[in-house]
């Protein structure tokens, strides 16, 4: 019983993974074959990145997808900027302003 | 005799010379980014937007930028468009477009309204090039915002983390949410 749980739900999270993993890298590969540029920078990666998502025939897609890791990261990890965006709205009125440029302000990842 | 120039470079020009007078782009800035002439410029202004050019010299002092809400805004724009630069080998004026409609969207998002215009926004950039304004990291959230080049900025605290006693209070306040009429229209 325990065990039969267990399964399901191990397969039940590969399912949300591969499902977040798919819709990642559906709207990336939307967004690169739309305006490159603008893609990158919204995204956060490096060209070479965003050549190889490009490169991705729908089958390589739903293959990389069916993994049993996320592909995508947060593109914050930083401390201060979870408190700013959380705190946005509720009481200081600059928070979200304040969190945009602390995100925008740091290095390019190379992912 | 001028050499000629290529049709499909011109209608590229005539393209995002329009795309620049819709985002609110004042002649002189059209006619620094294109090589279209004076007159084919403001033509293409009155097509687009029904009204004549207006006239008038720009602001030329740096000291706008360093008002406490000015400088929140131009600090993200100016962010934004370092990083588009780093990210992608698209050109300045390009670079110039992309940022400012990353800015706009990012505050309209917020709720508030643009305290930049894209001709300001241009000045910024004159102003960085020719070495009179730079960021500087805030020692307190890591962010950098816009300062005079030779300011002394070793432990510069940001007007967020450290808002001028008026600021986030009464009138400053509400007018970061509801003012920011372009100040150069």
């Amino acid at each position: 019983m325990n065990h039969t749980t267990r399964t399901h739900n191990l397969a039940r999270l590969q399912d949300d993974i591969r499902e977040a993993n798919l819709s990642y890298l559906m709207v990336a590969q939307h967004m690169i074959r739309t305006d490159r540029a603008e893609a990158q920078l919204r995204l956060g990666i490096t060209e070479e990145v965003v050549d190889v998502i490009d490169g991705l025939t729908p089958g390589q897609l739903a293959r990389v997808a069916a993994s049993n890791m996320l592909v995508c990261r947060f593109s914050c990890d930083d401390k201060i900027v979870w408190d700013l965006l959380a705190e946005h709205g509720r009481r200081d009125a600059a928070a979200g302003l304040h969190a945009s440029i602390v995100m925008a302000s740091r290095p390019l990842e190379a992912a | 005799m001028k050499p000629q120039r290529s049709l499909v470079a011109e209608a590229r020009d005539v393209e995002r010379v329009r795309t620049l007078v819709k985002l609110g782009a004042r002649l002189q800035l059209l006619e620094s980014v294109s090589s279209l002439s004076r007159e084919r410029l403001s033509r293409i202004y009155k097509e687009a937007l029904g009204k004549s050019p207006p006239k008038g010299m720009l602001p030329f002092s740096t000291e706008w930028f360093m008002t406490w809400q000015p400088n929140i805004h131009s600090s993200l724009f100016l962010n934004l468009y370092q990083r588009v630069i780093k990210s992608s080998d698209i050109d300045d004026t390009d670079a110039l477009i992309l940022a400012y409609r990353l800015y706009q969207e990012q505050v309209t998002m917020l709720g508030h309204s643009e305290a930049l215009s894209i001709t300001r926004a241009w000045c910024l950039l004159r102003f960085v090039s020719s070495n009179m304004l730079t960021l500087a990291p805030c020692s307190c959230c890591g962010g950098r915002y816009v300062v005079h080049t030779y300011e002394l900025v070793k432990n510069y605290r940001c007007g967020l983390c450290a808002p001028p006693s008026r600021a986030g209070k009464g009138r400053a306040w509400s007018s970061l949410q509801n003012e920011g009429q372009p100040a150069v229209a």
